[in-house]
């Protein structure tokens, strides 16, 4: 038996949004320390993870771990029928192969039950160790979708370099270059509008724009973004969910293209 | 923590080494889209560098990377087992029969890394283990291609690689041992890899006795191990996903190939776009793409069942988004594949495999595999050669029922003896038509048929169709390519439902469906018929009348009357349905011997607008026979006497600016008839009359979507022609010419008459477009062939004939 009840019903759509572009079908977990969900796009270049903590929840209750198959295009048309200021629960009994979605208006006026299908989804679930990294960036998430999206009409990658002097982000495009720095800047008078820059080594690391800006869509669930770099390593952005979990997005490096010697 | 340029170094020089080892095999894995799986990330970090000779070939999975700490760790207490999640093979890896009694076994990953020969190697090996089966660059000096047979009955000593494998298959099949070139283990999944490297060889094969012992081997292989991967692999083979009369179509285009490309390899469209504009090909731009994009982590290797699954499941995909999802689906399929899968897997996507693998061969190794793997049970006692009957079998049954759902199954419980009853004509399920041969007047029929009854019966100008009237009350028509016509003929069906007698439950009709004024009472040409819409038409929108006229019954009341003779089959006929004229009518036939009745009945037959006439044997060598061009069956068209007996089917590939008053549409165009063979289109002519303004404005219109930048490398044609543009192959244009002769410049059917001259065709005009035809169905060359010498003999009848004079 599984019953989550999240009165901020909204938190959830907006993680649906975050996601149902980047991956179809992912294995929804649920333990007695939370909700997660790990998937993979396609192409192995990018993972999503999400963590919804217990506490989170105004009840609770999994009685044994479950993992439920979802096709997240799916449950985000059912998501989208919930109100944004609906209390969601989600609901599964123990086998069953469906799961029911229970919208209540903030009023109590109006119960909308919605139940979907599940499905079986072969996914390997990743061990993600801790690691720790050459750089680590903490930013207005509104600005990182700002600079991405701007960056994407020029070119199709992004170099984020990480030095001293702050963080660059760069393109190359047929039409020309572009270049955007952010400075370490902790004097504004709101926290979360600050940029906090703290650097080991530097850093410098390209990857594809269009899946930088797919993980910009979480960008309505946190007001900071945390950008974490190693060289080799896939980069992650992380998108705080207040008082609940994470959602943190890993992207695979593109590699430079300078070795044309292979090819003798 | 280690830098990981110092590793680089270590890579590259071990590279060196390796290439040098196994140079033939490396250099395209280095193009390849996706190097093999590099499970292993201790290279980047073990204290000693890790000559693993995989991941000097392919990118580090930067995930992997991520997790080499702990992975790093767990592989040195239990090496094997660790590394990869989903294990691909030996489960139990110890077992007592090891390497002492094998001393040939230096690979098995259990061997203690004393020898000092591969040392490096065994290094590598715990975190290699579970990709074997990719290992085209792994190469040991001292592997012995045939386990003794001992080793067999207990457990395999261990796994060759897949080029090892390959060449095994090159064995003769009487020498071949189906589990020695399997490296997976009984009962696992093919690896698509297997499939892929077998492309590869039949590629480069070009006779048809060799491929089919190749093919023969490998599906013995997959028989012994995984028959239950038979399917898939056959189809695969087949280069098909449903059978033809499902209507099952993959349904994607170049565009979706290309963004899927590009994406899978982190590319621009643009860039993979120049690529296929250099090479004319996807499928080496797919093996040249050398990804620049590092994976979170390296997808499982591909299995033949789950490509085909995912074919399965592209075609399933409809309605909204569905391009994407396909793009997607393409996408996850590319990333896995290594090698030269990415090749494959695109031209099995465009259903252009093109290895030189006919349809024919495959279901003769078929047969010949399945004697094989049945060596318990003999073959019936009155049978000689077994190999060749059972390849016969198999074509047989094809033909009657084309549906490897059924025959594959079948042949694996019931043997290929048993296929003709296991698996039979089902109503419903369309029958290769019976064709007719070609034949330029009357007296070579009298020659052809001497002492024999036959019938000469209307050619009529239409769509061939085979309709079925199931127990249910249900109809199918199908088209002579097999494919489901049933939306486009609502009248058809409503006819033959009505016209058919009460008693009759269920036929199979073969029948020619003809455009037809039903107030004037005279038959239309073609190319009104072509006028009529295509899909799901309603009966209130039909602007264009057919009559069916029917001329064969193979199937009655339950009963199958292919075996019966035609006069019986004819009686059936008759017997069967009310005629209704311009409805369903029976094709108008008569019988005699005589030549001036039969010359007669010709000139009436093309005053009725009919194409000619066609004759066939009546009581004697008259069964039908299905998908065949047979001998008893003989085509005699209207025009045989003013040029070359037939007209010719020929695919437009290549054309000529027009000059002058054609200026702004091709003036010329370079013809090709199809090498079924060789897969390969020959040129057989130029052809610049025959073409109204109106046509010729149609034509070049359509083919200039159709253009491509160079010609594909399955033409040929004489260095002297250079034409203006190429184009795919997409046409089928029917074209008559006076006569044949033999050319320096063209290329049709060379090696035949000629070792070094094709033939080319005189005079030739358009006749029409053939829309019915696929360009793989053209003319073939053996066709020109036997145009050209039966030509020749008349020639020098006619001449005889003049000497006597």
């Amino acid at each position: 038996m599984l019953e989550l009840r999240l009165v901020q019903g909204s938190l959830l759509k907006k993680v649906m949004e975050a996601i149902k572009d980047l991956v179809n079908d992912a294995n929804f977990d649920c333990s007695a320390t939370g909700f997660s969900l790990q998937a993979m796009d396609s192409s192995h270049v990018a993972l999503v993870a999400l963590l919804l903590r217990s506490e989170g929840f105004e009840h609770y209750r999994c009685d044994r771990n479950m993992s439920m198959g979802m096709n997240l295009g799916n449950m985000s048309k059912m998501l989208k029928c919930a109100g944004n200021d609906d209390i969601i629960t989600i609901k599964a009994d123990d086998g069953s192969d469906t799961v029911t979605f229970m919208f209540e208006s903030p009023t109590q006026d109006k119960i909308a039950d919605f139940e979907m299908k599940l499905m079986d989804i072969d996914s390997e679930h990743l061990g993600i160790p801790e690691a720790e990294y050459h750089a680590i960036v903490r930013m207005p998430s509104a600005e990182f979708a700002r600079i991405c999206k701007d960056l994407s009409s020029i070119g199709d990658t992004v170099v984020i370099s990480v030095t001293k002097e702050g963080v660059k982000f760069s393109t190359r495009g047929d039409i020309g270059t572009a270049n955007v720095v952010c400075r370490q800047n902790t004097t504004v008078d709101k926290p979360e509008e600050s940029t906090i820059i703290e650097m080991n080594e530097p850093v410098s690391l390209t990857f594809a724009l269009r899946y930088m800006n797919s993980f910009t869509k979480a960008t309505p669930l946190s007001n900071t973004v945390t950008i974490s770099l190693s060289s080799e390593l896939p980069v992650v952005v992380e998108y705080k969910i207040a008082e609940m979990g994470y959602i943190r997005f890993y992207l695979a490096p593109k590699i430079e293209e300078d070795e044309d010697e292979t090819k003798a | 923590m280690f830098s990981l340029r110092s590793c680089c170094v270590t890579h590259s020089i071990l590279s060196h080494r390796l290439t040098l080892r196994t140079s033939l095999i490396l250099p395209p894995l280095f193009l390849s889209l996706f190097p093999p799986k590099p499970i292993s990330l201790q290279p980047l970090y073990s204290p000693k560098p890790n000559p693993n000779p995989r991941t000097m070939s392919s990118r580090p999975s930067a995930f992997d990377a991520l997790m080499s700490g702990a992975r790093a760790a767990a592989s040195k207490k239990k090496p094997p087992t660790s590394s990869s999640p989903k294990k691909r093979k030996n489960p139990e890896p110890k077992t007592p029969l090891q390497n002492p009694t094998h001393p040939q076994a230096p690979i098995d990953e259990e061997a203690p890394p004393s020898n000092s020969n591969s040392n490096s190697n065994s290094n590598s090996k715990p975190s290699e283990e579970p990709q074997v089966s990719n290992g085209s660059e792994k190469d040991h000096p001292d592997t012995d291609p045939e386990p003794s047979g001992d080793t067999l009955a207990v457990k395999k000593p261990r796994l060759i690689n897949a080029d090892e494998s390959i060449a095994l298959l090159k064995k003769k099949p009487a020498n071949f041992d189906p589990k020695s070139a399997a490296f997976w283990n009984d009962g696992e999944r093919v690896p698509f890899m297997f499939l892929v490297k077998v492309f590869d060889a039949i590629d480069k094969e070009s006779g048809r006795i060799a491929i089919t012992e190749i093919v023969c081997n490998m599906l013995r292989t997959v028989i012994s191990t995984t028959p239950d991967d038979l399917l898939p692999v056959v189809y695969l083979l087949a280069n098909k996903i449903a059978p033809a009369h499902e209507g099952v179509e993959l349904g994607i285009g170049d565009a979706s190939i290309i963004k899927a490309l590009a994406e899978a390899c982190g590319a621009k469209e643009s860039q993979i776009k120049s690529k296929y504009q250099a090479l004319g090909d996807l499928g080496l731009v797919a093996k040249a793409s050398r990804s620049s994009q590092s994976l979170m982590r390296r997808p499982e290797p591909l299995t033949v069942a789950k490509v085909f699954g995912t074919f399965r499941l592209i075609a399933k995909e409809s309605g909204k988004d569905s391009q994407e999802k396909k793009k997607n689906h393409i996408k996850g399929l590319l990333v896995a594949a290594t090698d030269c899968e990415p090749q494959y897997l695109i031209r099995l996507l465009q259903s252009k495999l093109r290895i030189g693998l006919a349809e024919q061969t495959l279901l003769a190794a078929l047969g010949q595999a399945a004697v094989y793997a049945e060596k318990d049970s003999s073959p019936p006692a009155h049978i000689d050669s077994p190999f060749e009957e059972a390849a016969k079998i198999v074509k047989q049954v094809y033909s009657v029922i084309p549906v490897y759902d059924k025959i594959v199954p079948a042949l694996i419980t019931g043997g290929v003896w048993n296929l003709s009853k296991t698996c039979s004509f089902t109503p419903g399920v369309p029958i290769g038509p019976m064709l007719s041969k070609p034949t330029k007047g009357v007296s070579e029929i009298l020659d052809k048929f001497q002492d024999m009854e036959f019938t000469c019966e209307y050619k009529y100008d239409g769509e061939r169709a085979q309709i079925h009237y199931l127990e249910n009350g249900s109809v199918e028509i199908y088209s002579r390519n097999a494919e489901r016509n049933t939306g486009k003929f609502p009248d058809v069906v409503v006819a033959v439902s009505r016209l058919k007698k009460p008693s009759i439950t269920s036929f199979v009709l073969d029948c020619e469906l003809v455009a037809y004024d039903r107030e004037k009472r005279k038959i239309l040409p073609f190319q009104t018929l072509t006028t009529r819409a295509r899909k799901n038409v309603a009966m209130s929108d039909i602007k264009v009348e057919v009559c069916i006229f029917a001329f064969d019954i193979l199937y009655l009341n339950g009963q199958q009357l292919m075996q019966e003779q035609l006069n019986v089959r004819r009686e059936h006929l008759y017997k069967s349905f009310e005629e209704d004229p311009g409805y369903f009518q029976f094709a108008t036939a008569i019988i005699s011997n005589d030549l001036e009745e039969i010359q007669k009945f010709l000139e009436i037959a093309v005053d009725s607008s009919c194409e000619g006439l066609i004759i066939k044997t009546l009581s004697k060598d008259a069964t039908y026979e299905p998908s065949k061009r047979s001998n008893n069956w003989l085509k005699l068209k209207k025009d045989y006497m003013e040029s070359i007996g037939d007209s010719l089917d020929l695919v437009p590939i290549g054309a000529f600016h027009g000059r002058g008053k054609r200026t702004g549409v091709y003036g010329a165009f370079l013809l090709a008839c199809y090498d079924g063979s060789n897969e390969e289109y020959q040129s057989i002519c130029k052809i610049g009359t025959g073409f109204s303004e109106v046509v010729l404005e149609e034509r070049s219109s359509s083919l200039r979507s159709k253009v491509i930048p160079k010609p594909k490398p399955y033409y040929r044609y004489g260095d002297s022609l250079k034409p203006d543009v190429w184009f795919e192959p997409t046409e089928v244009w029917e074209v008559k010419a006076a006569d044949l002769t033999i050319s320096p410049v063209h290329r049709a059917a060379i090696g035949i008459v000629d070792p070094n001259k094709g033939i080319s065709l005189r005079f030739p005009r358009l006749v029409r477009v053939r829309e019915d035809k696929p360009p793989e169905q053209a003319s073939s060359s053996e066709m020109v062939a036997e145009m050209y010498s039966s030509q020749k003999n008349n020639q020098r009848n006619n001449q005889d004939d003049n000497e006597e004079d």
